[in-house]
């Protein structure tokens, strides 16, 4: 048997120090340090470009590093990718399915790729086919299915091997709502099962859920690190209210706002807002000097994000 | 070692997998094209010369195209197709998440051009045969030179996907490298009438040697002597071009 991969209980799966990248002179992943744990749900974060991608692949050894190190389930990347990649799922980015072949032909001949006794494929595919709710469509083509559906035959692909490491690139990008929270709940259970997940996605409330920690990058570097509810407390606490995007009133924001130090604004392409250490406060506060906001909102992921990456479009966006 | 050629199947077996989704179309072209260029030119154009060396113009094309059946499947493999499953497709993105890694692609790669050229030629040879055009007892060689010759085509192919911008330039090469290979290599007429700066030339077409060995099989005649001169060759012009397909393509799927 290919035995397990050298990791015990409590030791990192991931474990990469001083990561980099470069790409003839561009720099894509300059210094990153990180840790993921065994069972927890570990959120790479950051705007297009930020090299999050590069990141993930260098992992499962798709592409060589510049420097640093990095230990994946114990192994080396660059020296041990196979060893690696027998106990990894990848939920790609792109699809990458065979359009022309049937949903269950195509997925039984990634079980022959990831070493899927023969015996056991027919089994395990219709097993997971079953559990992702697309056993009814099992001798439809993949240019037939819909996108929601397409997604789910990544994941099928990625939980072949019953992954002990699995990695997600942007999973739920393009769904609707019912197709991301059908699997949000797939990712829960599988953490619940003791899976080691990578997470990287633009959906700070996907993050916010299911992530135990997230690192969010920029420009090849990490900005931030914690658990969601961590980096809002240290980055953004409060309520923010959020106003219409018109000049007068935006003066007059900025003018109570900037006299008040607990009380900070900011635009953005939205409107203008304001934001205070908790709802009854900025209730109090904007009510007082007549100014009624649209709504009034908790402080997100979200914001953090923007406030650390910025909220112009860079380079790469 | 052993895993390595198993996980090389793997990817060989993944493109079986989709070519057979449409068998006929996919055969088809790969098959009609030296069919009729055979009848077309060898019983059309074939009435107008007489004698070739002592036999017909409809024999004399048939080896070679046969032959040639296996630098069209292999470049194309490994031009068009390598190129739309790396960029459009995406299909080693989704590979190099399994246990393969991008040795076992290409070892694939090359394994898959060499088993479909053999594939191509052999059912080309089988055709002219049931034709009685060609001798059966030596036409087995046929297919094992067919895949020699695949592996080095499908190397040049390799060779120029590293190179090329977009999909658009194989066209070029095609063009340029490939047309000038298919039509001067001894298959439509004896290369010893020629100049010499074409017939040196020649002598670093795989192509060349290919159809040499595989005239001598299905004409029946010095199938020894002709080995001994153009294998050798065949093998040493191969040895050169895999290993470089192998580095330029490499960090294409590695970097």
């Amino acid at each position: 048997m290919e035995g397990t991969a050298n990791t015990s209980a409590g030791e990192s799966v991931i474990e990469c120090q001083g990561l980099t990248k470069v790409f003839g002179n561009i720099e894509a992943v300059s210094g990153t340090d990180f840790s993921l744990r065994r069972g927890e749900c570990f959120g790479l974060l950051g705007p297009n470009g930020a090299g999050k991608s590069t990141v993930i692949r260098i992992i499962y050894g798709a592409t060589p590093r510049t420097g640093g190190s990095l230990r994946v389930l114990g192994y080396d990347p660059a020296i041990d990718a196979r060893a690696i990649k027998k106990h990894l799922g990848v939920v790609t980015q792109n699809n990458a399915l065979d359009e022309d072949m049937a949903l269950r032909d195509n997925m039984l001949m990634y079980a022959r790729c990831v070493g899927i006794a023969r015996r056991d494929r027919a089994g395990r595919v219709d097993e997971l086919l079953d559990s992702l709710s697309l056993a009814h469509r099992a001798t439809a083509r993949i240019r037939q299915l819909s996108g929601g559906m397409q997604r789910r035959v990544v994941f099928v692909r990625a939980l072949l091997r019953r992954p002990r490491l699995l990695i997600l690139d942007e999973p739920t990008t393009g769904l609707d709502p019912a197709v991301r929270l059908h699997l949000w709940e797939r990712v829960r259970a599988l953490k619940a099962d003791g899976s080691s997940i990578l997470l990287t996605t633009h959906y700070m409330d996907e993050a916010e859920r299911l992530c135990d920690r997230i690192v969010i990058m920029d420009r090849g570097r990490i900005r931030a690190e914690g658990s969601p509810r961590a980096l809002i407390e240290r980055h953004c606490p409060g309520t923010i209210a959020v106003f219409p995007p018109d000049p007068g009133l935006r003066r007059r924001v900025a003018q109570v706002a900037d006299a008040t130090p607990e009380f900070t604004w900011f635009e953005d392409r939205a409107g203008v807002n304001v934001r205070g250490p908790d709802l009854r406060s900025v209730e109090e506060f904007l009510f007082k000097r007549g100014l009624v906001p649209l709504m009034l909102r908790p402080s997100n992921l979200e914001d953090v994000f923007l406030e650390i990456t910025g909220r112009e479009l860079g380079d790469d966006a | 070692m052993l895993e390595t050629l198993q996980l090389a199947w793997r990817v060989t077996m993944r493109h079986w997998d989709v070519y057979r989704q449409n068998l006929i179309a996919n055969m088809s072209p790969t098959i009609s094209d030296p069919v009729f260029i055979i009848l077309a030119l060898g019983i059309g154009l074939g009435a107008y010369v007489s004698d070739m060396d002592g036999r017909t113009y409809l024999m004399y094309l048939a080896p070679g195209l046969a032959i040639s059946t296996a630098l069209w499947t292999a470049f194309f493999e490994t031009s068009y197709g390598f190129f739309i499953r790396h960029t459009y497709e995406h299909v080693y993105e989704a590979m190099l998440t399994t246990p393969i890694g991008p040795h076992e692609i290409i070892l694939g790669e090359f394994i898959w051009v060499a088993l479909k050229g053999a594939g191509m030629s052999l059912v080309v040879t089988l055709v002219l045969l049931i034709f009685q055009v060609g001798a059966w007892p030596l036409a087995w060689v046929l297919p094992f030179v067919a895949a020699m010759v695949a592996i080095s085509c499908g190397a040049i192919g390799f060779i120029s996907s590293s190179f090329v911008r977009n999909i658009n330039q194989f066209q070029t090469v095609y063009a340029f490298l490939i047309n000038p290979l298919f039509f001067f290599s001894g298959i439509f007429f004896p290369l010893d009438q020629t100049p010499i700066a074409i017939r040196s030339i020649c002598y670093i077409s795989p192509l060349f040697h290919g159809v040499r060995i595989g005239q001598a099989a299905l004409w029946n005649e010095d199938l020894v002597a002709t080995l001994l001169h153009h294998g050798p060759l065949l093998v040493g012009l191969t040895a050169i071009l895999v290993p470089a397909a192998w580095l330029r393509i490499h960090p294409k799927l590695y970097r």
